[in-house]
């Protein structure tokens, strides 16, 4: 398997898109820090920087992890999953022989390590944006809760891959797809109170949203903490989140190996 | 040398209600290079497909080394070599890049595995170039030195010389040939030019709409379709009597009773004719005949020729 994760590292030589995932983790720390800055309501309710910078890097998460990873991630995927398809190389692949399951499991490894890349990326900018402008508490929780949370949406994202991967279509159509994926959760997110409670916990941002609120207020200042009291009896453990996500995982790439099998032949 | 290193059992391959292969029995020997020749769409592909573990048989089975491919393909890939329809790599990778993609998969501990590779197939080693920027040629020689890579035993080879020059398809043909008789390579080729399949192959199997017409050596095929002169007599064994002792000749085959194919053309026939009649056999047709092996491909295919 590391093998195979390797020789996927080799295949994106001279793509772009590995820049372009590091360059968007800056996408929103530098605009957020700017307006934690200038925002006078944000700097009323905060009684220290650290506060401050524990509301930005809280949106960093919102924003950046829950909302644009998804997005990125289904790019990505559509760039991993379709390079065999374009490429015409599934079936030097499977003399080797490499089976359609160990592919998939190696593209599946990729996109983790990208979201990962991503979301320490995202914490590192923040930080240092956090250095120059606030004060920063906690490097390693939010680090490690940065990296949980990278991990648990890829696992969420892994249905619309496999939706990605089944339709097979151009990158337009996933990039759509992706980005409809994004909107759909934010939605479910905005409105998670009114939703039955299957749908929230198989909506992967609602779901972790409403775990890594819970487990951030117990390390750190939160802006919605009165919020959070609403959804008392919605709040999954991280044992639940867990095992919602591996289930949800398991199952999409199950179909995704088996898609790749089929189209294989 | 005897030994089977391919050989199927009425492999069989449809596609819905269309049979693409049925009840293919072919034989490939250790250390030969068997041609299959068919036309475009004869079902060549497909059977190395099959062979490949690439698509499922329908019915029948193949078996390499002796093994099943449906259950073994774990033991018999890493010793076959492939090359199937067109070349497939990634283009924003050069040649070498995309071979050092394949060695590390094939595990292949050899240092100098992949520059050989490159060396036989005559593109350059740790090249600039991308894939994307290769020529039809270049791209077809780099899957030819991806096929030899690892050193396989069996090549599984579908129309190599698609899309090379004639100096390229003198060179593949070569090395092709050097694989088999210096290395003792077995190797399985498919074309629809059959000039080149008789420059090179061993043993060929003609295959058309699916089925296998015919497999013979190439030595056989050769001895059917070469030059000779065919006598109609009234007694052929008798004629050949005639043959031996007053031509001195054993080049000839009596077909039947009435029939005598005479394989030593340099013989005068206005001689032979009169020295039959003399000896009280009539001889109502003497007939040069010069089948190239295309005549024989259409007399057996039963069509057009094979282009």
């Amino acid at each position: 398997m590391l093998r195979l994760i390797k020789c996927e590292f080799w295949k994106l030589k001279r793509k772009r898109f590995v820049q372009l995932v590091v360059a968007a983790a800056f996408l929103f720390p530098i605009p957020l820090t700017y307006l934690c800055m200038h925002w006078p309501t944000i700097q009323a309710h905060c009684s220290t920087q650290a506060e401050v910078f524990d509301m930005m890097w809280q949106s960093v998460l919102g924003y950046g992890i829950q909302l644009l990873l998804p997005c990125i991630l289904g790019i990505v995927a559509a760039l991993l999953f379709f390079s065999e398809r374009d490429n015409d190389t599934f079936k030097s692949l499977r003399t080797v022989p490499v089976s359609s399951t160990a592919l998939v499991l190696a593209k599946v490894a990729m996109l983790f390590l990208f979201s990962t890349i991503f979301c320490v990326a995202s914490t590192l900018v923040s930080v240092g944006c956090g250095l120059v402008a606030f004060e920063v508490q906690g490097i390693g929780y939010k680090l490690w809760m940065s990296i949980k949370m990278g991990v648990y949406i890829t696992a969420g994202t892994l249905p619309l891959v496999a939706i990605v991967v089944f339709f097979s279509k151009s990158y337009i159509f996933s990039i759509l797809l992706c980005v409809f994926y994004s909107v759909l959760n934010d939605v479910g997110t905005f409105v998670m109170g009114a939703l039955p409670k299957a749908i929230v916990y198989l909506l992967p941002v609602p779901l972790t949203t409403l775990w890594g609120a819970t487990d951030m207020q117990q390390h750190m200042a939160i802006g919605d903490a009165d919020d959070l009291r609403a959804f008392a009896g919605l709040v999954p453990s991280e044992a639940t989140v867990i095992l919602i996500l591996t289930g949800m995982a398991v199952i999409s790439v199950a179909i995704m190996a088996l898609l790749y099998k089929r189209r294989g032949e | 040398m005897n030994e089977m290193i391919v050989e199927t059992t009425n492999l069989t391959k449809c596609y819905g209600a269309q049979k693409s292969v049925e009840a293919l029995n072919i034989h490939v020997r250790r250390g030969r290079i068997y041609g299959l020749l068919g036309r475009n769409g004869a079902g060549k592909t497909t059977t190395m497909k099959m062979l490949l573990g690439l698509t499922k048989a329908t019915a029948g089975e193949a078996k390499i080394f002796g093994k099943p491919i449906g259950t073994s393909e774990r033991e018999i890939l890493p010793h076959v070599g492939s090359l199937i329809e067109s070349p497939g790599f990634y283009p924003n990778l050069t040649g070498t890049e995309n071979l050092k993609i394949f060695a590390e998969l094939r595990r292949i501990k050899k240092k100098d595995a992949i520059q050989n590779a490159l060396e036989l197939v005559g593109l350059p080693y740790r090249d600039k170039k991308l894939y994307a920027q290769y020529s039809l040629g270049m791209k077809q020689r780099l899957a030819i030195a991806l096929a030899v890579m690892h050193n396989p035993d069996l090549l599984i080879l579908d129309e190599p010389i698609n899309g090379l020059d004639p100096i390229g398809i003198a060179e593949v043909r070569a090395f092709i040939r050097e694989l088999c008789d210096a290395q003792g390579k077995t190797i399985l080729i498919s074309s629809h030019i059959l000039p080149e399949i008789a420059l090179l192959a061993d043993d060929i199997g003609i295959i058309d709409k699916g089925r296998l017409l015919e497999e013979e050596s190439l030595a056989a095929l050769e001895e059917k379709n070469g030059k000779y002169i065919r006598f109609l007599v009234s007694d052929a064994a008798k004629a050949a009597q005639v043959l031996l002792q007053t031509f001195k000749t054993q080049n000839f085959k009596v077909e039947n009773n009435h029939t005598l194919r005479l394989l030593d053309t340099t013989l005068p026939v206005a001689a032979i004719n009169r020295c039959f009649v003399e000896n009280g056999i009539d001889v109502s047709d003497a007939h040069v005949f010069e089948d190239t092996l295309e005549d024989y491909f259409k007399k057996v295919t039963g069509g057009v020729g094979i282009a």
